[in-house]
């Protein structure tokens, strides 16, 4: 296994009585993409900042390939960042922003010029090396700073929230563009998000944060198929949460018992909880289907299998949104695929789910607050 | 529909800057060629013999020359003591801030006539700061410090600073802090990211106060006339007398005209300046 590129050992950073930072840690491959992800105010930045070199950290270590780096001024780090205002340098040229890190690295006159050349050419903004920054489009300033961290060779990228200011379309476009030129240069980067999606379509891993803490790390389709906390399942993808009580755990499948009474959901197999436990039954509301009501529903009609009665409807373009209702009151949001028959507000239907579909989380503790 | 344009928003400004301003610098326009004859007063005719006057008798040419230089060197001394008290408080943290700021600010608030005769009581033959001086066995006879260059550009540097720091610290806040950290991460130390960053970023606020300072010094007529007393003469005193001792007012009137034309064209050009390089700021 090769050494990680960049190692956060136990950092910590509190500003007065506001613990920002908890006792963070985490190793990034190289060439790596790693997303730092969490709700605004969670640390994520500070971290970033932390690594940067721009807030100096209370405790801990910023390791860069073996070197420990935690003292090191922030101009002797070469790192790369780009922020999310773009920060340009609004009294130079594209091309001098670009050349500014490469001048300051003493290269000469001959070789500086054809490598802004070539990185304007990579981020496709070759013929504007003579414009400023004022005179160009956000998604351009954007590309702009994108050239400017990368042309030095940074022996990590960060990027704090850098697609924020961009309308969606341009965000999409831009994604894109950032995650080829990350395959093509092979450059680690630590990419601060709140946003999910992003988050998702873009990491190799994802670090999800909340009050300072690290709460999960892993690929995209682990933290979100296997959210290891609530608040976790509830920051990624919408879903649905019920609490109960573990009433059968056996080895191909466990049976929640929901409180209240009535009904109970059947999960998959080795969710590793005891009969008795309180649980948070978490399901994804694209994991439930709608299925036309039958002439006479059975309860035995199949597990996860309940009638319900539509009380909203809204359409989404990718998808129908739901909120359908149980015979006990209980509401549930469902996302269903856009080719899908829409049902009108009042329908019956039967709505199903399968029991792998099902995420299981220690529960008894109080709820942590909305992300949302 | 069309859209108001607004600019009738500027009217009242326009008008007072029309009876105040425009008028009175347009009446003085022909007054300044009519002849003065002593004991008769203003006559009628034509005569220019006030401006060759005032651009060849070495006696004017010395006081204009002055009034520019100490317009200069006291933009420049507040500039240069007033850029660092600047960024400090654009940049500090600290709760004691606004007190800072209000201390800045204090010496507006105590009358112009007070604040100078201070400077009197300090710079005197026997004024605090030569019997300071000597005490340090720093000079053996007193620093003549009143009624010279020396004295108006201390006093008017004190008197000034509080618009120079104001002006600056707009300016400087003005600057996005990630700008700079920007050019730290590219590798640029704290010196570097200060002369090629901050500095040419602060530039339009620099290019302002250093206007404000300079057409104020050198309009002054207070502080030169306490501290430079009757003799050491810069132009604004010398408009004074013309006006109300020697009611030679063809005189005054053309020496106003030539410090407004300095002060209009100092202006034209900062702004000229203004668009070819601190524009893109």
């Amino acid at each position: 296994m090769t050494a990680p590129a960049l190692t956060v050992r136990r950092l910590r950073k509190a500003f007065g009585s506001v613990v920002a930072v908890d006792e963070v840690s985490l190793d990034a491959a190289p060439g790596e993409f790693l997303s730092l992800l969490g709700p605004s105010g969670c640390g994520k930045s500070t971290l970033l900042r932390m690594v940067a070199g721009l807030v100096e950290p209370d405790d801990g270590q910023v390791v860069l390939a073996g070197e420990d780096i935690t003292r090191v001024a922030v101009h002797r780090r070469n790192l790369g960042l780009v922020f999310q205002s773009y920060a340009l340098f609004p009294h130079m040229t594209v091309f001098e922003n670009v050349a500014f890190g490469l001048r300051r690295r003493g290269v000469g006159e001959t070789l500086l010029g054809p490598r802004v050349e070539r990185m304007l050419e990579l981020v496709r903004l070759g013929p504007l090396g003579s414009r400023y920054p004022r005179e160009l489009s956000g998604g351009q300033q954007q590309r702009v700073a994108l050239a400017r961290a990368l042309v030095t060779e940074p022996r990590v990228l960060l990027l704090d929230e850098p697609l924020s200011n961009l309308d969606a379309l341009l965000r999409d476009e831009m994604r894109v563009e950032l995650k080829r030129l990350q395959e093509r240069l092979g450059t680690t980067m630590i990419f601060v998000t709140h946003d999910q999606a992003e988050a998702l379509i873009l990491s190799d891993r994802v670090v999800v944060m909340e009050q300072g803490r690290v709460e999960q790390i892993g690929r995209p389709e682990e933290v979100y198929r296997h959210p290891a906390t609530p608040f976790v399942a509830r920051f990624l993808g919408r879903a649905n949460f019920l609490n109960g009580t573990v009433a059968e755990g056996e080895s191909d499948r466990t049976v929640v018992a929901l409180d209240g009474g009535g009904l109970s959901i059947t999960a998959g197999p080795r969710q590793g909880f005891a009969s008795g436990r309180p649980v948070h039954v978490v399901i994804r509301q694209e994991s439930i289907r709608l299925e036309p009501p039958r002439a006479a529903p059975a309860p035995d009609a199949g597990v996860n299998h309940f009638a319900a009665t539509i009380v909203f409807h809204a359409f989404a373009g990718q998808a129908h949104h739901y909120v359908v209702q149980l015979a006990d009151g209980r509401e549930l949001e469902v996302a269903a695929p856009g080719a899908t028959l829409p049902l009108a507000r009042g329908a019956r239907t039967l709505i199903a789910w399968r029991p792998e579909d099902v995420i299981l989380l220690p529960g008894g503790e109080p709820r942590p607050s909305d992300p949302r | 529909m069309k859209r108001e344009s607004g600019w009738w928003l500027l009217a009242p400004a326009l008008l007072l800057l029309l009876v105040a301003f425009v008028v009175p610098v347009a009446m003085m326009v022909p007054m300044s060629f009519r002849p003065y004859v002593p004991l008769v007063g203003i006559t009628d005719g034509f005569t220019v013999r006030y401006y060759t006057r005032l651009l060849t008798d070495s006696y004017y040419l010395e006081i204009i020359g002055r009034t520019l230089a100490l317009g200069f060197t006291v933009t420049l001394s507040t500039l240069v003591i007033g850029y660092p008290v600047a960024f400090f408080l654009a940049r500090t943290r600290s709760r004691w801030r606004s007190w800072l700021t209000i201390l800045v600010v204090f010496p507006l608030m105590l009358n112009l006539v007070v604040r100078t005769f201070g400077w009197i009581a300090l710079l005197a033959q026997n004024g605090l700061v030569n019997q300071a001086l000597r005490a340090l066995g720093l000079v053996d006879s007193p620093v003549k410090l009143l009624f010279n260059f020396a004295g108006l550009l201390i006093a008017m540097t004190h008197i000034f600073l509080p618009f120079m720091v104001l002006v600056l610290i707009g300016a400087i806040q003005n600057i996005p802090r990630d700008v700079e950290d920007a050019a730290r991460i590219l590798g640029a130390s704290w010196g570097s990211t200060f002369c090629r960053v901050t500095l040419p970023l602060s530039a339009p606020g620099i290019l302002s106060g250093s206007i404000l300072v300079f057409v104020l010094t050198i309009s002054a007529l207070v502080t030169p006339r306490l501290l430079g007393g009757p003799t050491y003469q810069v132009m604004s005193t010398l408009i004074y007398d013309e006006f109300l001792q020697r009611l030679n007012w063809p005189a005054g009137s053309a020496q106003a005209l030539l410090l407004t034309v300095m002060v209009l064209a100092l202006v034209y050009l900062s702004g000229r300046l203004a668009r070819s390089t601190g524009a893109r700021a």
